[in-house]
């Protein structure tokens, strides 16, 4: 391959400029004339019936223009994907605290919380489920919807692996182990809440603003509850302040409220919510109840595994069927095994709700495994980093799944980097039999994470490419950038396929009514489905002006060779690029062209448990060393090593920027991200109580890149964004336990479970959550 | 009230109720939208702004107490021709910005950094922006970003 001018390069991102100068326009930046402000009514029960709903005592206060309810939409509002259970605006049920009841539309704020304030709603309350232990118990309460078959209507799914008999393959083991671990739940956190804004459109439709992560789905959802033809629904991509996953159904509910609101006022409606309602009302990432049993002989050959997960998807579905297959695909770790089994069932409970988050239900049960692996390592008396490194997949092996990996296995590259770059041997050595108050440990953890949706459904992505009249390059995905980089991402890879200088692209925000569809932007598949979809329509638009220069030039196709952005011919003086396009509109050509690339199809049987669930993997080996004070619990980070195999990395400081941040995240996760419900009310309702690693909290941490390219990924990439957070927790609790010669099997690792070694009885009340929906 | 203060560098007298924030004031009355509100209980830091040469989020800050002071907010930041200013070229540089949502904040608390030492260990600017969450960058590149721009104004002094 001849080199490469702008991929691995150090680039600009697109969108730095406007941000750094405090000009980026964020939903909550966006006024427009007339523009009216909304507000929900949002429920104080957990779990209760709508015995009353009269709107129009709110119609009465002064300013008030507006107010919807379930009845203003098409079927009730009723939405979701896979399972269709969620509602817009609460249809006769609640199901959890802050679930929307009605959204009001008003001239300011003020007024529109009046309004809400105004509107008589009575609630009988219904017994709920709050521990997802009992959610399937044959009297617990129905929180989930009617089920056509004989199943528990609070069962929602059950995903499993099933590789040989692994209880069988245990019992002849040497060494064997039986843990149970849990992971709490964790609130995405992005510093902008969500909003949303509508106007009206002359033909009787609707324009929406949303910082969502699919703007595609959302606007099928609009089109859909508010049942409208598609052409007459747009939906237009601000800049997203943070999302890791969490701007997906609440956004499409708030769309789809300031939509309808816009729709009968015939004013633009702007909905934002403060950090309260966002705490509140908006899903997180799941809890899981973690037990699992493994098997070794005593040379430290891993044998066997039989994992089992209870997760909670809260008041509903979400993504949540979703997220359980993907963390029972990775629940047994990058190893290799004879045996495994895993079993991973998710119940609704009226928890409020859960859904997507970085990592997908792979950050949950690395988290266990990597734990779990550690124990076991300990048990049959070897290094766990030797242990893993003596287990892990390698080019050739055959998954638990039954997937034959036949390129870009990364892994043993990436612990090897990391046991050197961290100095593991020596530390390891060094801090085994400490005494003191504070002590030192380190500990490792290895991941992998399938690339894009796999089995998940169709995997496909668009893009559009056309040459201006000032030669400038206007490209499109139908995939959002909120805030990963993937806008640079697509931008050096079509600069690179056409040979011309990155500056003069103009990668735009999605628009529906420009860009291709191209599914959710999810699964951390943007380089390689979104940058391949970009790589094919700037190879299309390529060849027109290659076309176009080998007539300028009177010479042949394979004559043609580059110089910078200009073409040269035989007689070897540089067109320039400009003349090149000059020519191809002289010639009538067309300097547009689109791009789709759609991934290989591959199979999951999902009642046997086996296939091939992903086309590829990213690798990587992360070491943390942490500082524990004996006497307090504190535990701090004090170095982190990230090796990380993306396949190729397109822009290095995004890559390395997705490592440090995923990194932090994964902190945040292991030792001071708590969520708790208490009866259904949330007590952490704003950031001086959801405590999210600061600045001082984070370590230095040391990235570095092992590139195992893919033969599909564009230039080999495949992916980063949630890998990089996935095994950071593991590695953080492996070391604490080097530290401290104790277990803290449970997630958090705060104070309390560090020092005690359990949780202190703590009171909670519904007082923070009633409030914070009223300020 | 009339409320009269300094605002980047220029007067401006302003007519706001008593009861509003510097943070509404700057962004529904003033429409300078540069600072963010991620939390409005003083917790986030991407509201911040430079009041009389100190760091404070102006969530917390309300109207009436800037009188008579000088602010200089995100809009009040850049380089003479209106573009970035080497602080915010090294924001770029570095690859300190994601979502960018932290930025105006972060930016604001690396001058206000900046105004009282050229010589910050990475330890000190880590204390400096304590109290501006940032959940995408882990903090590392706009550490860089402001450590880069300490060297540089050092030697250029
Ligand atoms: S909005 Fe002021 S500190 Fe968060
Ligand atoms: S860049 Fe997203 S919060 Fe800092």
């Amino acid at each position: 391959m001849t080199e490469l001018q702008y991929i691995g390069k150090p680039a600009r991102r697109v969108d730095a400029l406007e941000k750094v100068m405090g000009k980026a326009k964020y939903i909550a930046d966006r006024k427009l004339p007339g523009m009216l402000h909304a507000r929900c009514l949002r429920s104080e029960a957990p779990h209760a019936l709508i015995k009353k709903l009269d709107v129009t005592p709110a119609l009465a206060v002064p300013g008030v223009r507006a107010v919807i309810t379930s009845e203003d939409f098409f079927e009730h509002s009723l939405f979701g994907f896979p399972v269709k259970d969620e509602y817009v605006l609460a249809y006769r049920k609640v199901r959890y605290v802050g679930e929307a009841i009605a959204a009001v539309a008003a001239d300011t704020p003020e007024a529109a919380l009046a309004g809400v304030q105004a509107i008589v709603c009575e609630l009988e309350p219904l017994p709920g489920v709050f521990d997802m232990e009992h959610a399937l118990d044959p009297d617990a309460a129905q929180v989930g919807p009617d089920r056509p078959d004989d199943q528990h209507p609070n069962f929602l799914d059950l995903l499993i692996v099933r590789q040989a008999d692994p209880l069988a393959e245990i019992e002849q083991c040497a060494v064997k182990l039986d843990e149970r671990y849990s992971v709490g739940p964790q609130e995405h956190a992005y510093i902008e809440p969500e909003g949303a804004l509508a106007v009206p459109t002359r033909e009787g439709g609707v324009l929406v603003y949303a910082p969502n992560q699919s703007p595609f789905v959302n606007y099928g959802v609009l089109a859909m509850v508010l049942d409208l033809p598609h052409n007459l629904v747009r939906v237009i991509q601000p800049p997203v302040g943070g999302s890791f996953g969490g701007k997906d159904d609440q956004i499409y509910q708030m769309s789809a409220q300031v939509a309808k609101l816009a729709l009968l006022t015939g004013k633009p409606v702007r909905l934002v919510y403060s950090r309260e309602e966002s705490l509140i009302s908006s899903y997180k990432r799941d809890p899981m109840h973690i037990r699992i049993r493994l098997g070794a002989d005593s040379d430290g050959t891993l044998r066997a595994v039989k994992f089992e997960g209870l997760m909670d998807s809260g008041a509903y579905a979400s993504e949540s069927t979703f997220t359980a297959w993907r963390g029972s695909i990775h629940a047994m770790g990058a190893y290799r095994y004879n045996a495994c089994a895993v079993d991973i069932k998710c119940v609704y409970t009226n928890n409020g709700y859960y859904g997507a988050f970085r990592g997908f239900g792979n950050t949950e049960v690395c988290a266990g495994i990597e734990q779990a692996i550690d124990e076991l390592a300990c048990a049959v008396g070897m290094d766990p980093l030797d242990f893993r490194l003596k287990n892990c997949l390698h080019v050739g092996d055959r998954t638990a799944h039954g997937q034959i990996l036949t390129e870009s296995v990364g892994l043993p590259d990436c612990i090897k980097t990391v046991r050197r770059l961290s100095d593991w041997d020596r530390k390891r050595a060094a801090y085994a039999n400490q005494t003191g108050n504070i002590r030192r440990g380190i500990g490792v953890a290895a991941l992998y994470h399938g690339t894009s949706l796999g089995a998940e459904g169709a995997d496909y992505a668009g893009s559009t490419i056309a040459v201006e009249q000032n030669y400038s390059i206007d490209l499109t995905s139908g995939l959002t950038d909120y805030g990963t980089g993937s806008r640079t991402v697509f931008t050096l890879i079509a600069a690179e396929e056409l040979g011309v200088s990155p500056d003069r692209i103009h990668m735009q925000r999605p628009d529906t009514d420009t860009a291709i569809e191209s599914g959710p932007t999810v699964a951390s598949r943007s380089t390689m489905l979104g940058g391949n979809a970009a790589r094919v329509a700037a190879d299309n638009l390529r060849q027109t002006l290659d076309y176009a220069a080998a007539d300028l030039l009177g010479c042949e196709l394979h004559q043609l060779v580059r110089s910078g952005e200009a073409y040269v011919g035989p007689d070897e003086e540089p067109v320039a690029w400009e003349r090149v396009v000059d020519h191809a509109r002289e010639m009538g050509l067309a300097l547009s062209a689109h791009g789709k690339w759609t991934a290989p199809r591959i199979e999951w049987d999902h009642h046997h448990g086996t296939g091939t669930p992903y086309m590829a993997y990213h690798f990587a080996s992360q070491v943390a060393e942490v500082e524990v004070d004996m006497r307090t619990g504190v535990v701090q980070v004090v170095n982190f090593w990230a090796v990380h195999d993306p396949g190729k990395v397109i822009f290095p400081q995004g890559a390395y920027g997705q490592v440090y941040g995923g990194v932090a995240q994964g902190l945040g996760y292991a030792l001071m991200e708590q969520i708790t419900y208490t009866n259904g009310y949330l007590q952490e309702t704003n950031f001086e109580s959801y405590l999210i690693p600061t600045s001082v909290d984070v370590p230095e941490i040391t990235a570095q890149f092992v590139e195992a390219p893919f033969s599909k990924g564009p230039y080999g990439a495949k992916n980063i964004a949630e890998p990089s957070m996935v095994p950071a927790a593991p590695a953080i609790l492996n070391a604490i336990y080097h530290a401290t010669g104790k277990r803290v099997r449970d997630l958090p690792a705060n104070l309390e479970r560090v020092l005690l070694g359990h949780d202190l009885a703590k009171g909670g009340s519904a007082k923070a959550c009633k409030l914070g929906l009223k300020t | 009230m009339l409320i009269e203060f300094t605002l980047n560098y220029q007067p401006i007298a302003i007519e706001a109720p008593p009861d509003v924030t510097l943070l509404h004031l700057l962004r529904d009355h003033l429409n300078l939208t540069g600072a963010k509100e991620g939390c409005s209980v003083g917790e986030c830091g991407a509201c911040s702004v430079i009041m009389d040469g100190r760091l404070v989020n102006s969530c917390l800050v309300l109207a009436p107490q800037a009188h008579g002071s000088e602010i200089i907010t995100i809009e009040g930041i850049h380089a003479p021709d209106g573009g970035p200013n080497d602080l915010q070229e090294n924001f770029i540089t570095y690859g300190a910005v994601q979502c960018g949502i932290c930025i105006p904040g972060m930016v604001v608390a690396g001058e206000a950094l900046l105004m009282r030492t050229l010589t910050p260990t990475r330890t000190e600017i880590r204390t400096a922006l304590a109290g501006n969450l940032c959940r995408c960058t882990g903090y590392q590149q706009i550490v860089d970003a402001i450590e880069a721009t300490a060297v540089q104004r050092r030697q250029a002094s």
